[in-house]
């Protein structure tokens, strides 16, 4: 490894690993570091951090690009195999030593491949996640782009056509607006992800470039105003050309390299300048920092604000610089080169400036572009959040701790820490499976008289990191945290070379090695075959067999093997058929099942003012629509997606995407609301009909005649309610739904306040309202069967066979899962609140709570403790119960609280209410 | 890259007696759902002098394989003795599983076998005619040989650039039937201590 190139380099979001790729030893390879040997030397010193925690020998040729997912669960690699592949970490798969292999060198993570993207016709070059991973994009010598769908893999979006030579480069917008390519046709291309359309196409720089430079990392400014080329000509020296948004002028270089520019970097961060102390305030422009790499091995490191380079490192490296990654703190960073090696600098705050935190970086945003990009709460830039009430700091400081407790030293959390599912398959023990896998296993013949036997599957891929993980009440804690502290002065502006610590990277073989045990039988069993000494001699000949492969070997096998690859299958022409039929279905369907639903939304529009003059209409049912208008009742019908702006003041958009999934045989839909830019989506097991919301409400229903009804933000406040008859029009006006069903039934539900009076009368049985939550129940995380008893979990807890289930869902991506989860909690709450089983509700409540918390989701937190809270004020226009199936709400808060506490993401929300509830205690 | 891993082999009954059939425990690991089934087959090498007395015990299809981790016992009668050299039935030889996907073969597992009468007399004195109701077969289960071998998973390459436009392997996260139940892979007792000093470089 030390002597092969290193191609790539790309920090975790969470700066606790690194990936590298480059050639391995007959194939392309992708390694995981850990960060924190890196980082400190003590740490470096310590065998029993590993330095090494994966390594991947998947790709058959050249690694040329690794890159993280901007939240940090997949990896994608690119390589001259023209594959993309896109890793995932398992956390709950065996051991993953090659079997046969000598190497002992286990891998202390385990991340395996996820999906194969195949498209390209020829190298992989560079691959980029969009922001917010919607978009994978990659590129390649085959003179194309891809565009990935991130969400559902391996879907494309489109193929990006143009550059009429190899494309060496990739980079994304921050705002999310363009990609930017730059290709050895001397042209970097702007394309616009609205229409996937060339925007700009700026040649003038590159005409005198030749195609010297194996990579062309180009990169876009943090602030999104600069684009920065990698290699350029001026005045025939090379430069890394600046390209500004507006307009896509390019009046600005950074020149004085020797070579051509092969990578350019932006620092994540803003910066602004360091306010000295006793100097006036002055308010100074935000500037970005961005680092140059170049075939001449020297990098540079500018400053927007700064005329001349912060600094130049000449001969860093034996040979050309590839790749440059920064941490996210924006303060260290790693870069690699063709000699195999990877240096680490770091920078102090009082070199780079004091760089803007996320709210001001996407006021910035706000600003130019009038949009934020609201990359915000990222775990890394929570390192550096002052806590600010003594509360919070306890609860921080018990969660440290439990930490600490969990995870080994070094930042790697390992394996160990994450508990262990039973191997547990309906009841028996892989070893009870073992046993009897003989008899059990299914053997048929094939027509032609062949054995066939059917596998027992025993692990899907990627049984994941999915529920322990989300509840697991300890979120990954950056290494660098402590990086603000430990920074040195290491360059001055006038830096002299070889001050930044450059580490050769290799694989340590020793550390954290546990050699097998003594393996006993195995030296009996040798040693009884060196008795016969006298056939020592065959073995040699013998030895030739185990490697060489089998040639046509007579009788049997010949006509074996001839056959093997001629077996009829008649499945293929059933596939293909079936997916032609599925393209069909979804073309046709979107337009007319789109016109359908317009039609009811405009029906529907005209009931509410009559039926809310009736004043206090708590519910009414009226059959007085005559037969002939059944045409108006007509069953609305599913579509496959859709979107309409349910509100316009304040603007609220609702979409809805039916079967986006399917997991355990259920159809999943997904119902996606924007709301004055704050997003929130969820889950329905069963495709939506209708959908209408008010800027108070939204309600949804579905197929399977659920009505469901969300609040603004999202959070479920009906359990699901059984109509009669399927569901034909909906509408919404304020706290008010009105349902219009197939067997012509109005209804009106006034929510929110009085839940309780209507669904008992709304409800067929109470039974009813559980079905959906039988539909969850296979979002149940396993470990979680429920610890309280009551009428909830007696109804449930036959069926609840929740870990398997789980597990099955592992193969959807995270975001889905975390909005399945979160629908699920939703009900169950629900669920007990309509069942009047207060310890339950508590419970759920808790978890809920728990969940919201570790996942970020402070609208819908914030929401359940206003609700919790209530009117702080008396007064008598409020109907705020102030409990909730005898539970004080108050009291329920009280509970509620330190678990926010733990996130500090949230300790103004903790701080605002813990004071109210003090102020409300002394009344 | 390879799309099927083999994780283990474990070797059941054994030492048994020569007439026992042979089975083999397997567990491979698949990156995606493969649309062909794999063939596995066990060959019982005769003679270590020649690939003539070569045996193919028994081959199997198996199938279907979704992505995910699978496990199968593959069991194929004892050799016939009848195509034994005589002089080579008692002593070392080998036993070959090989695994192959449309045709190609990809993995080859390697087991030495070491043939011996358990009477202590008949170790002495060897009638001439070998008597394989008293053979015992022993396999050395703790020192597997594996090769590995690139091959192309797609089937022919022209076909591939056939398909460049249309969305390649249907199905990554999708269904499975209900038979396939998640779980976790125990250690699967003593882990097979191996040597590959002298494996082909396509072993990686």
């Amino acid at each position: 490894m030390l002597c092969k190139p290193i191609f790539s380099v790309d920090i975790h979001p969470d700066g606790t690993k690194f990936a590298t790729g480059g050639q391995g030893e007959d194939s392309g390879k992708v390694m995981i570091w850990n960060m924190a040997p890196v980082l400190r030397e003590e740490d470096e010193k310590n065998e029993n951090i590993p330095k090494m925690l994966c390594q991947m020998d998947n790709h058959l040729a050249c690694v040329n690009c690794v890159r993280w997912s901007n939240n940090g669960l997949y990896l994608a690699s690119g390589g001259d195999d023209k594959l993309v592949m896109v890793w995932r970490r398992a956390a709950f798969i065996g051991p993953s030593t090659v079997f046969g292999s000598s190497s002992k060198l286990a891998n202390v993570e385990q991340w395996r491949c996820v999906t194969i993207l195949r498209n390209h016709t020829g190298d992989v070059m560079d691959v980029a996640w969009s922001p917010h991973d919607v978009w994978l994009a990659s590129c390649s010598v085959d003179n194309t782009i891809v565009i990935w769908n991130a969400r559902k893999f391996p879907e494309m979006v489109t193929t990006l056509r143009g550059h009429t030579g190899l494309v060496k480069g990739l980079t994304w917008d921050p705002v999310g607006k363009y990609i930017a390519s730059q290709a050895d046709d001397h042209s970097l291309k702007v394309w616009r992800t609205v229409d996937w359309q060339m925007e700009a196409n700026i040649t003038k720089p590159f005409s005198e470039c030749g195609g010297t430079t194996h990579v062309l990392r180009l990169s876009w400014s943090p602030d999104g105003q600069y684009l920065v080329s990698a290699h350029a000509m001026n005045n025939s020296g090379p430069t890394a050309q600046i390209v500004e948004r507006d307009g896509w002028k390019t009046n600005m270089d950074f020149v004085g390299h020797r070579k051509a520019v092969t990578v350019v970097k932006f620092n994540p961060k803003i910066f602004k300048k360091k306010q000295k102390n006793g100097s006036s305030p002055k308010p100074s422009c935000p500037y970005c920092c961005c680092a140059v790499g170049s075939k001449d091995r020297s990098l540079s490191v500018w400053l927007t604000s700064l005329k001349r380079p912060l600094v130049v490192i000449h001969d860093l490296f034996d040979k050309s610089i590839m790749d440059i990654s920064w941490t996210l703190t924006g303060l260290g960073m790693l870069v690699c080169s063709m000699d195999g090696t990877v240096a680490y600098l770091d920078f102090s705050l009082d070199e780079l400036g004091d760089p803007l935190n996320e709210e001001e970086k996407n006021s910035i945003h706000q600003n130019i572009y009038g949009k934020s990009l609201a990359i915000t709460s990222t775990e890394a830039q929570l390192s550096t959040t002052i806590i600010e009430n003594p509360e919070v700091l306890k609860y921080q400081q018990e969660r440290q701790n439990s930490a600490q407790a969990n995870s080994g030293p070094g930042g790697a959390a390992p394996e160990s820490s994450a508990p262990k599912l039973n191997s547990v398959m309906n009841g028996e023990s892989l070893e009870d499976i073992r046993k009897n896998l003989l008899k059990k296993q299914v053997e048929t013949r094939t027509a032609d008289g062949r054995r066939r036997i059917t596998p027992l599957c025993i692990a899907q891929l990627d049984t994941g990191d999915f529920s322990p993980a989300l509840f697991n009440s300890v979120p990954i804690l950056p290494s660098g945290s402590s990086m603000s502290s430990q920074l040195t002065p290491q360059l001055s502006s006038d830096s002299s070379p070889g001050q930044a610590s450059s580490m050769g990277l290799k694989p340590t073989h020793d550390p954290m090695l546990t050699s097998p045990p003594p393996n006993n039988t195995a030296n009996v069993k040798s040693s009884l075959l060196l008795t016969s000494a006298s056939k020592i001699e065959p073995m040699k000949a013998l030895d030739s067999r185990f490697t060489e492969r089998s040639k046509a070997t007579p009788g049997v096998t010949a006509a074996i093997s001839s056959t093997a690859g001629l077996t009829p299958r008649p499945k293929d022409g059933v596939t293909a058929q079936k997916e032609a039929k599925t393209k069909e279905e979804t073309s046709s369907d979107s337009e007319d099942k789109m016109a359908a639903i317009n039609k009811n939304l405009t029906f529907g529009k005209r009931k509410p003012e009559l039926l809310l003059d009736g004043g206090e209409v708590v519910e009414k049912r009226k059959k007085g629509r005559p037969r002939k208008d059944k045409m108006a009742a007509s069953m609305a019908q599913p579509f496959n997606s859709n979107s309409i702006q349910v509100s316009m003041e304040p603007s609220v958009f609702l979409e809805v995407e039916n079967e986006v999934s399917m997991v355990a045989g259920s159809k999943l839909s997904q119902l996606r609301c924007s709301r004055d830019g704050r997003d929130w989506n969820t889950l329905l097991p069963s495709s939506v009909v209708v959908a209408a919301g008010s800027s108070d409400i939204l309600a949804v229903a579905c197929e399977d005649r659920m009505l469901s009804v969300f609040s603004s933000c999202g959070r479920r406040l009906l359990p699901a309610i059984q109509l009669g008859t399927p569901a034909s029009a909906l509408h919404c006006s304020a706290h008010y739904v009105m349902v219009l069903t197939a067997g012509a039934t109005l209804s009106v539900h006034w929510t929110v306040q009085r839940e309780v009076v209507l669904l008992q009368t709304l409800i067929a049985d109470k039974s009813d309202s559980l079905v959906q939550c039988a539909d969850f129940r296979s979002c149940l995380p396993s470990h979680d069967t429920p610890a309280s008893s009551g009428p909830l979990a007696v109804m449930q807890g036959r069926n609840l066979n929740a870990g398997r289930l789980a597990s099955r869902l592992s193969s959807t991506p995270h975001h889905m899962q975390q909005s399945m989860t979160l629908a699920f909690l939703e009900n169950q709450l629900a669920s007990a609140l309509t069942l009047q089983s207060a310890q339950e509700y508590r419970y759920w409540l808790l978890i809920y709570a728990r969940f919201l918390v570790n996942e970020g989701s402070e609208y819908r937190l914030r929401e359940l403790c206003k609700e919790l809270l209530g009117p702080v004020h008396k007064s008598a226009a409020t109907s705020w119960e102030p409990t909730t199936l005898g539970l004080r709400k108050r009291e329920l808060l009280r509970e509620v609280l330190p678990v926010i506490g733990e996130n500090l993401r949230f300790q103004r929300l903790f701080t605002e209410y813990q004071d109210q509830l003090e102020l409300l205690r002394n009344k | 890259m390879a799309k099927v891993q083999v994780l283990n082999v474990a070797v059941l009954d054994n030492p048994s007696p020569f007439g026992n059939p042979f089975q083999f425990e397997i567990t491979f690991e698949c990156m995606e759902d493969l649309p062909e089934d794999l063939e596995w087959k066990i060959i019982y090498v005769g003679s270590a002098e020649s690939e003539e007395y070569d045996q193919v015990l028994d081959s199997v299809l198996v199938g279907p394989v979704p992505a995910g981790r699978h496990m199968f016992v593959f069991q194929a009668d004892a050799p016939n003795t009848g195509l034994i050299p005589e002089s080579d039935a008692v002593g070392v030889t080998v036993v070959l599983i090989t695994c192959t996907y449309r045709g190609q073969e990809f993995i080859r597992i390697g087991y030495y076998v070491n043939n011996e009468y358990t009477d202590p007399e008949l170790r002495e004195n060897p009638p001439l005619k070998p008597d394989y109701s008293q053979l015992q077969r022993n396999i050395l289960a703790s020192n597997p040989r594996v090769t590995r071998f690139h091959i192309n998973w797609e089937g022919l390459a022209d076909k591939m650039e056939d398909s460049e436009n249309v969305d390649p392997s249907p199905n990554i996260s999708g269904m499975f039937p209900p038979s396939c139940i998640p779980g976790k892979m125990p250690h699967l007792g003593v882990m097979p201590d191996n040597s590959m000093d002298c494996i082909s470089t396509s072993a990686m």
